[in-house]
C-alpha cells in the first residue's frame, strides 16, 4: 500500500512540473494540480515513463496556487502627474538604453525573436543529455485553430501556440529546493528553472520584482513559470527559449487555464439531462433535480453538482504531438484542438512523460534546448512532421494498384 | 495598424501585356475595377477613399477567405499571416477559379473508393461559408432524381481541380431555398460544357425568381427576405401573422439595422485592413492565375477507359 502511495506521489510530481505563477518567487509552494487518479499502479520507477488515465470528478479544489506573503509585490503604484514630461521622456531613454526596444507587442505582427542570444558570457557549462533526463519546457501563447490534412486525406484541427520571447531567468540547484521545500518534494535530485515570457517595461513594477531578473539582464517578463530540471539541463539565465526546442513529431504536456464560462448552470456545468419542455413540467426544465437521499446524512453532501462557476481552471492535457514547427515565428502547431483557453491566453508546453510518448527517441531532442545560433546549416522556416501534407506539395492523388 | 504604402500598384499596371488570359485575373481587377462601378470613380466622389482602397475593393468578391473572421475574440495577425502564407501555398498547385453563390462548378476529388481515382461532381454553388483554410463551399444537384448536396472544402488537397462552368450571380447570399424548390432549378448535366466569357464583362447577375413547391418546406422561407424567390407571403400568413411577423422584425431591428454603425464595425473587417491583406497577396495571386490557367489548359487528357 505505502509503495502505491508513494507512487502515487511520484506520479504527481512528474506530471505536476510546470506551475504557473502571479508573482514570480524564487521557491514556491509545489502544490497538487487538480484531481488525477491513476488506474494503472505499474511504471513506478523515477523518472520512468507513466501509463496515466485522467478522471475528472465533482470535488476538484479549485484554487490551488494563492499569493503568498513572501512573494514579492508585483505592481508598482504610479501617479504619473507627479512627472514632467521631460522627466518621463529621460526614464523612457534610461530604460531603453538598459535594455533596448523591451515591449514586445504579441498581437503585432512580430516574427520570432531574432536568432540572437543575449549571453556575451558563458558560465554554465552545457549538461549531456542521459536516460531520465527532464528538460525545460516553454511558455506560449494560444493564438488560433487552423486545419491540417495528412498525406492520406485525413483533415485535422491544430491549435497554434506561438512561443514568445522566452528566457531563462534563474536555475535553483536541488539543494536550495531541498531546503526551502523539503517535505513537499519527494524527489531530491531535480533543479527548478524559472522562464518568462514577453518583456514589458519595468516602469511598471516594483524594486523587488524587479530583482528577479537582474540574474538574467532580460527586462522583466509579464508571465512566469517554473519548470522543474534535472541538473544536467539546466540552463544559464538569459538563453533565449525557441520553438525549435521542440520536435516535430513529438508528444508534450500542454498546462493552461481553461475558457472561463462564468456562473452556469447545472445543465451547461455538468452535463445533466434537464427536464421536458412540456408535459406538465412545472419550473424544472433546466434544473438539477433531486439533491439527496434522506437517512441518517440526511442533507446535501459536500461535492454535490450543483450550479457555479465554470471555467478558468488549470488543467494539463498529457500528449499532445506537435506536427508542424514554423521557425519564422516561432508558433507550434499541436494537433486537436484541444489547447485550453481563449486566443491569447498563456499555456505551457514541456516533454512528455507518457510511455507511448517512448516511441520518439528522447535522446534526438535538443538538449539542453536549440541554440539556433551554433546550428551549421541554415534552419528551415516550417519543420512537418512525416505523415503531414505539406500545402506546398502537389495535390494527393491516390495510385491506381491495377 | 500598419499600413503599408502602395507597393506592387505600379507593377502590376506594367505586366498586363504579359498575361495572355481570357478570364479575370487579378491585374484586370486592379486596372478596370473602376469601370464595374459607376463612371465617377470612388476616389472622386469620397476623397477619404485612396486609390489604393478603391483597386482592391473588388478583390473582397473574388477572394472573399483571405479576409478573417472578424470576430475580435478569435483574431490574431500572427495567424492570419500564416494562414494566408498557407493558402498562397496551396493556390500555386490548385487553380481556384472566382465563382459565386449560384455559378455552376465542377469539382475533381482524389478517391480512394471510386473507379479511377477520382470524382468527380457537377452542381450549382448553393452556399459558401468560412474564413482562410476552413472556408467551404456547398453544391447542390440532382442525381437519379434525388437531391444531392455536397460540402467541400476550398483548400482540402485531395481536390485535383475546380471549374466553373458558369460563372453568375444570383439575388440571395445563399440558395438553400432550392431543397424546397422544383427539380428543374437544381439539375445541371454532369458533362456540361464550360461556358466561355470574355474577361472585360462584368459578373452577370441571374434574376431568376425561382417557384417554390407547395408546403411543408424545410424552412420557414417566407418569413426569410429571400429576392430569387417567388413572392407568395400573402397566401401564406394569415393577417394576424403577419402582424407578428411584423412586430418581430421590429423587435429584431430588421429597418434599423442599415443605421447601427457598430454592427457594421464588428461584422465586417475595416477597408483599410482589407486593403492592407490583399495588398499583401496580390502580386503572387496575380502570377498564380496566369501560370495555373496555362497548365490547365494543357492538362485536358482523358484516362484511357476499358471497353471490353
Amino acid at each position: 500500500m505505502t509503495s502505491s502511495l508513494l507512487a502515487s506521489a511520484l506520479r504527481h510530481f512528474q506530471n505536476g512540473r510546470s506551475i504557473l505563477l502571479q508573482n514570480a518567487s524564487v521557491v514556491g509552494p509545489m502544490s497538487n494540480l487538480g484531481n488525477f487518479q491513476s488506474l494503472n499502479g505499474n511504471n513506478t520507477t523515477f523518472g520512468g515513463s507513466v501509463t496515466f488515465v485522467q478522471t475528472r470528478g465533482s470535488r476538484v479544489k479549485t484554487r490551488l496556487t494563492h499569493p503568498r506573503n513572501t512573494w514579492p509585490k508585483r505592481r508598482r503604484e504610479r501617479n504619473d502627474q507627479e512627472l514632467t514630461a521631460d522627466n518621463q521622456a529621460f526614464l523612457n531613454k534610461v530604460v531603453y538604453d538598459k535594455y533596448g526596444p523591451a515591449h514586445f507587442d504579441w498581437r503585432a505582427e512580430n516574427t520570432g525573436m531574432p536568432f540572437i542570444s543575449p549571453l556575451k558570457q558563458i558560465i554554465y557549462e552545457r549538461g549531456e543529455w542521459e536516460p531520465r533526463s527532464i528538460r525545460t519546457g516553454v511558455i506560449g501563447r494560444k493564438i488560433g485553430i487552423h486545419p491540417m490534412w495528412d498525406k492520406d486525406g485525413n483533415r485535422m484541427l491544430t491549435t497554434l501556440v506561438q512561443v514568445t520571447d522566452n528566457h531563462v531567468l534563474k536555475y535553483i540547484p536541488p539543494e536550495t529546493v531541498e531546503k526551502n521545500y523539503g517535505p513537499r518534494f519527494k524527489r531530491k535530485d531535480v533543479g527548478l528553472l524559472l522562464v518568462g515570457a514577453e518583456s514589458t517595461d519595468p516602469q511598471r513594477f516594483t524594486k523587488e520584482y524587479l530583482n528577479v531578473f537582474d540574474e538574467s539582464g532580460v527586462p522583466p517578463k509579464t508571465k512566469t513559470a517554473r519548470f522543474m530540471v534535472t541538473p544536467n539541463a539546466k540552463l544559464q539565465p538569459g538563453t533565449p527559449l525557441y520553438a525549435t526546442h521542440f520536435k516535430v513529431g513529438q508528444r508534450v504536456e500542454v498546462f493552461g487555464h481553461t475558457v472561463d464560462h462564468g456562473f452556469q448552470g447545472v445543465m451547461k456545468r455538468w452535463g445533466f439531462k434537464g427536464m421536458p419542455a412540456s408535459h406538465g413540467v412545472t419550473k424544472s426544465h433546466r434544473r438539477g433535480g433531486n439533491t439527496g437521499g434522506g437517512g441518517e446524512k440526511a442533507r446535501v453532501w459536500p461535492g454535490t453538482k450543483l450550479p457555479g462557476h465554470m471555467g478558468n481552471r488549470w488543467r494539463k492535457l498529457l500528449g499532445q504531438h506537435i506536427i508542424r514547427i514554423n521557425t519564422k515565428y516561432n508558433v507550434l502547431y499541436i494537433r486537436g484542438h484541444a489547447v485550453m483557453g481563449e486566443v491569447g491566453s498563456f499555456v505551457t508546453i514541456c516533454d512528455s512523460f507518457l510511455s507511448c510518448a517512448e516511441e520518439m527517441d528522447k535522446s534526438t531532442l535538443p538538449f539542453p534546448t536549440h541554440y539556433p545560433e551554433e546550428s551549421e546549416e541554415p534552419i528551415p522556416e516550417e519543420y512537418y512532421a512525416p505523415n503531414i501534407y505539406n500545402f506546398a506539395d502537389p495535390s494527393i492523388v491516390f495510385e491506381d494498384k491495377r | 495598424m500598419n499600413r503599408n504604402g502602395p507597393s506592387g500598384f505600379t507593377e502590376a499596371d506594367g505586366t498586363i501585356e504579359n498575361s495572355s488570359n481570357h478570364e479575370i485575373s487579378t491585374l484586370r481587377l486592379l486596372t478596370n475595377s473602376s469601370k464595374h462601378t459607376e463612371t465617377k470613380s470612388i476616389c472622386q466622389k469620397y476623397p477619404y477613399v485612396s486609390a489604393m482602397e478603391e483597386n482592391f475593393a473588388p478583390f473582397r468578391f473574388v477572394y472573399p477567405e483571405f479576409l478573417p473572421d472578424p470576430n475580435i475574440k478569435w483574431r490574431n495577425r500572427v495567424r492570419e499571416k500564416l494562414e494566408r502564407m498557407d493558402m498562397l501555398k496551396r493556390r500555386s498547385n490548385l487553380d481556384i477559379p472566382e465563382f459565386y453563390v449560384g455559378s455552376i462548378l465542377s469539382v475533381t476529388l482524389s478517391d480512394r473508393n471510386a473507379p479511377g481515382k477520382t470524382n468527380t461532381f457537377v452542381g450549382i454553388c448553393i452556399q459558401r461559408e468560412g474564413t482562410a483554410m476552413r472556408s467551404i463551399f456547398t453544391l447542390r444537384n440532382i442525381v437519379d432524381g434525388h437531391g444531392v448536396e455536397i460540402a467541400y472544402d476550398l483548400y482540402n488537397p485531395t481536390i485535383l481541380n475546380i471549374s466553373c462552368l458558369r460563372l453568375e450571380k444570383r439575388l440571395d447570399e445563399n440558395l438553400r431555398y432550392l431543397r424546397d424548390a422544383p427539380a428543374q432549378y437544381s439539375t445541371f448535366p454532369f458533362d456540361m460544357v464550360p461556358e466561355l466569357r470574355s474577361a472585360n464583362v462584368p459578373v452577370p447577375v441571374n434574376p431568376i425568381k425561382v417557384k417554390l413547391n407547395p408546403r411543408p418546406w424545410s424552412a420557414k422561407w417566407h418569413l426569410w427576405d429571400l429576392k430569387g424567390v417567388e413572392d407568395s407571403s400573402e397566401q401564406i400568413l394569415e393577417p394576424w401573422e403577419m402582424r407578428r411577423f411584423d412586430r418581430w422584425k421590429f423587435a429584431e431591428g430588421f429597418d434599423t439595422n442599415k443605421y447601427d454603425l457598430m454592427r457594421a464595425y464588428r461584422s465586417t473587417i475595416p477597408a483599410e485592413e482589407q486593403t492592407e491583406i490583399y495588398n499583401e497577396v496580390h502580386q503572387q495571386l496575380a502570377n498564380l492565375s496566369a501560370s495555373l490557367r496555362k497548365q490547365k489548359r494543357k492538362r485536358t487528357f482523358l484516362k484511357p477507359q476499358k471497353t471490353v
